[in-house]
This record gives C-alpha cells, sequence and structure tokens, in this order.
C-alpha cells in the first residue's frame, strides 16, 4: 500500500505544473460539490415530498436535480450552485405533476384501468415513522406538520415554492427570485399570499 | 453562502406583523424539524443518490477535453474552409480562376437557353454544326460524314 502511495505521489510529480493545478482545483471543487449536495439533499427531499406527496418520485426527482446539476453546472461558481439547483428541482417536480395528469387522463380512458391498483401501493415498511420515541408532543407536532403539509398542497405551485424556499431551505428574497426565476417583487408577492392562505386554513397554529 | 431564515432583515420579514410572524416562526421550526426527523432508510438513499451524482460529474480532462476539442474543430475546420476558398488547392482563387478562364462566348451560351436545350438533345448531328461554321468561316471543311 505504502509503495501504491509514493508511486501515486511520484506520478503527481511528474505531471506538468499545469495539469496538477487542473487535477488539484477539480478534487476542491468535487470536494465543494459534495459538501453542498450533503447541505441541501434533506431539505430538497422535503420539498419535493410536499409538492408531491409521493417518497419514491421525491427521491427520483431530488437524484436527477443532484445529477444534473453535477453534470452540468459544476464548473458554475458555487454561489450560483443554490438557485441553479432549486431551479432545477422544482423543474423536475412539474415534469412529474404533469406525467402525472397524462397518466391520469389516459388511465381514465382505458378500460383495464385499476387492474394494476396494487402496484401503486405503498410499502408498509417505506411508510412506517421513524422510529424514536414518540411522546404526546410529538404526536401533536407530527399532526401539526402533517396539517401543514397538506394545506401546503392546496397552495399555488408558485405560492408554495416561494414559501418552501425560504422557510426550509432559508433562501433570501434575492435568491429566492433568481430560483424561482422571477422578480424579487413577484416573490415576495407569492410568499405573502401563501402566508395568507396558510394562516387562514390553519388558524394560529400554535401548540 | 446564505442563508438568513432567521435573519429578520432579509427582505421577506419586514412587513410582517407580530401574529404572522409568529406563524411563520412556527411553520419554520415545524418544517425544519421534519428535515432533521427524516427516516434512516430515506437518508440512506440520499446519500446514495448524492454519491451517483458526484460519479456523474466530469473529470477534469473530460471536461477540458469537452470544452476545447469542439472549439478547436471548429476553427480547424473553418480555417482550412478559408485557405482553400480564398486560395485554392493549387495556389490560386478557384473563383478567380474560373472567371478569368471564361470568355464572353462561354458566358453567352450559358446564358442562352436555346443553347442548353441543345446540349440536352440527344440527336443533335455536332458534325453538321462544326461543317456549317467552318462554312461560315470560309475555311475548307471537311466533307460531312468523313
Amino acid at each position: 500500500m505504502l509503495a501504491f502511495a509514493n508511486l501515486g505521489s511520484q506520478t503527481s510529480d511528474l505531471l506538468p505544473l499545469g495539469k496538477a493545478h487542473l487535477r488539484d482545483s477539480a478534487q476542491d471543487g468535487a470536494r465543494t460539490l459534495e459538501t453542498f449536495l450533503a447541505e441541501v439533499e434533506r431539505k430538497a427531499f422535503r420539498i419535493a415530498q410536499i409538492a408531491l406527496r409521493h417518497e419514491a418520485d421525491a427521491l427520483d426527482v431530488v437524484q436527477d436535480a443532484m445529477m444534473q446539476l453535477a453534470h452540468r453546472y459544476a464548473s458554475r461558481p458555487a454561489e450560483e450552485w443554490r438557485p441553479l439547483f432549486y431551479r432545477i428541482l422544482e423543474n423536475r417536480i412539474r415534469d412529474v405533476q404533469r406525467r402525472r395528469i397524462v397518466r391520469q387522463r389516459v388511465m381514465s380512458v382505458l378500460p383495464w384501468r385499476g387492474e394494476d391498483a396494487e402496484e401503486e401501493m405503498p410499502d408498509p415498511i417505506d411508510q412506517a415513522p421513524a422510529a424514536g420515541p414518540t411522546p404526546a408532543a410529538q404526536i401533536e407536532s407530527d399532526q401539526m406538520i402533517q396539517a401543514l403539509e397538506h394545506a401546503l398542497t392546496e397552495l399555488p405551485g408558485r405560492q408554495r415554492q416561494a414559501f418552501l424556499l425560504r422557510n426550509i431551505e432559508g433562501l433570501d428574497v434575492a435568491e429566492t427570485a433568481a430560483a424561482m426565476k422571477c422578480s424579487q417583487g413577484s416573490v415576495k408577492t407569492h410568499y405573502f399570499r401563501a402566508l395568507q392562505a396558510l394562516r387562514s386554513k390553519l388558524g394560529d397554529f400554535t401548540i | 453562502m446564505t442563508s438568513g431564515a432567521d435573519n429578520r432583515s432579509d427582505g421577506f420579514s419586514d412587513a410582517l406583523d407580530e401574529g404572522a410572524a409568529a406563524f411563520e416562526q412556527r411553520t419554520r421550526q415545524l418544517l425544519r424539524e421534519s428535515v432533521e426527523g427524516l427516516p434512516a432508510h430515506t437518508r440512506s438513499r440520499l446519500t446514495r443518490a448524492r454519491y451517483a451524482a458526484l460519479a456523474a460529474r466530469p473529470s477534469w480532462y473530460s471536461g477540458a477535453l469537452r470544452r476545447w476539442v469542439p472549439a478547436g474543430a471548429g476553427a480547424l475546420a473553418a480555417a482550412t474552409l478559408a485557405v482553400l476558398f480564398l486560395v485554392g488547392p493549387r495556389g490560386e482563387s478557384p473563383v478567380a480562376s474560373v472567371l478569368a478562364s471564361a470568355g464572353p462566348e462561354d458566358l453567352e451560351m450559358l446564358a442562352d437557353s436555346d443553347a442548353v436545350q441543345l446540349g440536352r438533345d440527344g440527336d443533335v448531328d455536332y458534325d453538321f454544326y462544326e461543317w456549317a461554321a467552318n462554312e461560315a468561316k470560309g475555311g475548307s471543311a471537311p466533307s460531312v460524314g468523313t
């Protein structure tokens, strides 16, 4: 193993200075990208899960968004990744929603619809709640998050997007506008309308 | 990079009244708790997805190749076309050489639709036309058919 390590170091010494610099900067870029993806993946999953109400679809959407960011935009400055990533994610979410609409229309006219309904049944193990203590406060919190998710799914897409980017990912107005590809004024409008709609549905929403 | 989710001066929460701000704070807390409380199998699948995405990232040399090879090939093709068009394979411009070698008769023939039709006709007796042209010049032409 040590011999291989020495060979590796000798090989890197033999590389031309420019190529070694390129390789080192690429490795730094990969580490930076991994850190970024590790930071956003859970939040992105929750955003997709709330929008799609389906865990497997949400996982697929997040993986697609990560792969596209890594494949096409990894060379862009790291400061641009966050809005780019969430823009890709939202596009993927819309793609899935459109496919669902088309599938529902097609299935509604097919005579043998419903025969494969068993395949659509969620895996009970996947649907089981996370392990851990479930005191009364946890149950109440779970009920509240379910109510919040339900209310969020009833929002128009742009309002939901602005609300989640702000409150899950923590983007500011400028970053949210970049992610949503609209003006900052539009972002504020979407956000405040979302907030008003949620308040009217959920009330004070305090424990 | 970011993020000012709890920062009150980020432009989002400036216009909120007290009740709206409290509601926003509560929903944010719930959403973040739900992010932190993701089940282990979901976190595991997200980690695998991240590694797959990183594996799909182009390496530095393939990125450099992808960036420079098409540009170099395009520049080379453009330069070759420019040289062939302006200089020609034997050192002269093909456009200029064609125009220089073309006499006024050639241009008239190209413009004459009858001549074009004549050239397309397979039954034309070219010997007769050659004889007639020589007769018109007053020269001694060979007899037709010899």
